[in-house]
């Protein structure tokens, strides 16, 4: 039945679903993990690299963190390719609303246009969605720290933790288990890397495995925004005592 | 200006329609990370070519991730202005700082067609030129330290201000080192 | 020439324009009002080419309340000040430029005083007080001496008076007198001022 409808973008099938959209959704379910998590005082994301191969030269920069202003980060989730695009937009899009009205981009507002061009492409036909979800950490006067989720039908919505890609809905459970309101980033950062290690299909997480950036105020009160760096995610491995706890419940 | 593993960069404050002075706070150097923006001419034109580069330094952050270095600044600047060879900016740009990898100093000035003038020593823009190129002709001595460095560029600054109707209301100043910027803004006569 | 002349106070801006509407040698109207309001604590300013400046007022007016509308929050007045200057500067680079002279006063984020000056080049500084054309030349002197930042609205008023008085005094044009306007933190109102 679906084979009549699902070869286009922009056509309804009988059931009143579209397709393609679903397929996309469906890929970015097999993608790595990515996780945000929303502090009093900051946000933090954290991201499963998966590595295919030791042969693979390991890029130092991150693949799945990018930065869109001096006020929002991102992860993605599923096609890196067509995040690039999308990204590359929006980092444009930001820098001309800078110019316009010589302030940052509301975050919900560089959100709202992403979601647009991902709409698009559900709607004005002869392409493929963008098989793309991503995680947006940000900060502006209005709303303080905020943290959204976007995926490839266009929707977007704010969250105060969330995941996308690959064991989603378990990463899910675990943060609302979990989480407190008023956490600072520090726990926050714990939890984003505790559910990490425990949703993730490898046994163990490492610093090749993980991607993390966070957002908050340095001692001046100056919002500071920040991709880590492999030695210092592998620090933080090792202080937060994830690695150890994994190691123990293998032992038992 | 150049010194001892330092640059400097001075402006004065003067907005004027004609001889009317308008503005006594209008700033025309900018920062773009650890690259300094100079810019003279048409007070419209001023801001937006800022703007046209603070979004290209901001784009070039993002996707190299690194600051932009003077040395491609100084290309970038010259390519965006004959860009519009044929409907210009009016604008004088300079452009100065130490490259962050070399910790060598850097300065260059523009035409407003982006022809670069490259100079070991100083360079100048703006109504005041020909004054600005007498008191740094006799004022100017190679590997200044900072401080020096400062007292000369002021006085230059400020020297050549005063025997143009067109510039002065203040000055502001910045004195570039490798970890570290100092600005001073500078009193001088407001007539 | 039009009169546009601004005073930010303490708390508040003033912003005053001329009556009269004229073409050539005539005075077609003497309750011309030379503002547009923005939004609740901006209020734009304006002179120029006739014809230009009602169509450019317009458009910025409708813009600005686009903006309200799409995206839920009120624009301040810094992001107001430089939306005008861009398309002024994109204006005078096209085919058809807008002639426009703009004077935008208003609080910033509904608390502080704030006062734009923007010529038809897009030409834009923040000042304490100023104004546009001719008008300039017979009272920046006057505001020069007499102005203080922490004036009080009223002090502020007693000013405008003496910039009008002179007005009258030495300008050779007849401008019907002044429409002067106040926003502060109840908003943008009307002064009785004669």
């Amino acid at each position: 039945m679906s084979r009549r409808y699902d070869s286009r973008t922009t056509i309804f099938s009988p059931e009143g679903r579209l397709y393609q959209v679903e397929y996309a959704l469906e890929a970015i379910n097999h993608a790595g993990t990515a996780i945000g998590v929303m502090a009093k005082d900051g946000v933090v994301l954290a991201a499963e690299r998966k590595v295919t191969s030791k042969l693979l030269e390991q890029d130092t920069s991150a693949e799945k963190m990018y930065v869109l202003n001096d006020k929002t980060v991102c992860a993605v989730a599923g096609m890196t390719a067509d995040a690039g695009i999308l990204i590359n937009s929006i980092r444009y899009s930001a820098q001309q609303y800078l110019k316009t009205y010589g302030e940052d981009i509301p975050i919900e507002t560089l959100v709202k246009r992403i979601c647009d061009v991902k709409q698009g492409y559900t709607q004005h036909g002869g392409l493929r969605p963008f098989g793309v979800s991503f995680i947006f950490a940000g900060h502006d006067e209005r709303y303080g720290f905020q943290l959204y989720t976007s995926n490839p039908s266009g929707n977007y919505s704010g969250w105060k933790a969330t995941s996308i890609g690959a064991n989603n809905t378990s990463a899910q459970t675990l943060l609302k288990q979990d989480y407190k309101d008023g956490m600072t980033l520090e726990e926050a950062q714990n939890l984003a890397l505790k559910v990490l290690s425990k949703t993730t299909d490898s046994n163990k997480l490492t610093s090749e495995k993980v991607e993390f950036s966070t957002i908050g105020l340095d001692a001046d009160g100056k919002l500071q925004l920040r991709i880590w760096t492999p030695e210092q995610i592998e620090k933080l491995l090792k202080e937060s005592g994830v690695l150890t706890r994994d190691e123990e419940g293998e032992e038992s | 200006m150049v010194g001892k593993d330092c640059v400097a960069i001075a402006c004065d404050l003067r907005l004027g329609n004609q001889s009317l002075g308008v503005a006594n706070n209008f700033e025309k150097i900018f920062q773009l990370g650890h690259v300094f923006l100079g810019l003279t001419g048409l007070a419209t034109d001023v801001t937006t070519v800022y703007e046209n580069f603070r979004m290209k330094t901001n784009l070039y952050k993002m996707r190299e991730e690194r600051e932009i270095e003077p040395e491609s600044f100084a290309n970038l600047v010259s390519s965006s202005l004959y860009e519009r060879r044929f409907g210009p900016w009016f604008v004088g740009p300079l452009v100065a700082g130490i490259n962050s990898k070399t910790g060598k100093p850097f300065i260059c000035g523009f035409d407003f067609i982006g022809c670069i003038d490259y100079a070991k020593d100083f360079v100048v823009s703006g109504t005041a030129t020909d004054q600005l190129y007498g008191m740094c002709e006799s004022l100017y001595e190679p590997d200044l330290e900072p401080e020096d460095l400062f007292e000369t560029i002021s006085q230059a600054l400020l020297n050549a201000a005063d025997r143009d109707a067109l510039s002065g209301w203040g000055a502001v100043v910045y004195v570039i080192t490798k970890d570290k910027v100092i600005k001073r803004y500078l009193k001088s006569r407001q007539d | 020439m039009d009169i546009i002349l601004g005073i930010r106070v303490k708390d508040s801006v003033i912003v005053a324009t001329s009556k009269a509407f004229t073409r050539g040698i005539s005075v077609l109207k003497d309750t011309d009002d030379k503002t547009r309001v923005l939004n609740q604590y901006n209020l734009l300013a304006f002179t120029g080419e006739s014809g230009d400046t009602t169509q450019f007022a317009d458009y910025i007016q409708a813009n600005i309340q686009l903006f309200t509308m799409r995206e839920n929050t009120e624009l301040n007045s810094k992001a107001i000040a430089s939306f005008v200057r861009q398309q002024l500067a994109t204006s005078i680079r096209s085919r058809t430029p807008y002639q426009v002279q703009v004077l935008l006063g208003g609080l910033h984020n509904g608390s502080e005083p704030f006062l734009s000056l923007i010529d038809y080049l897009g030409t834009r500084v923040d000042l304490p007080y100023c104004a546009h054309g001719y008008a300039a030349f017979y009272t920046m002197s006057l505001l020069d001496h007499h102005y203080k930042p922490d004036m009080a609205l009223d002090e502020g008023l007693k000013l405008l008076k003496l910039c009008h008085q002179e007005l009258v005094k030495r300008m050779p044009i007849e401008f019907k007198g002044l429409y002067v306007k106040v926003i502060d933190k109840d908003g943008i109102r009307d002064i009785d001022f004669s």
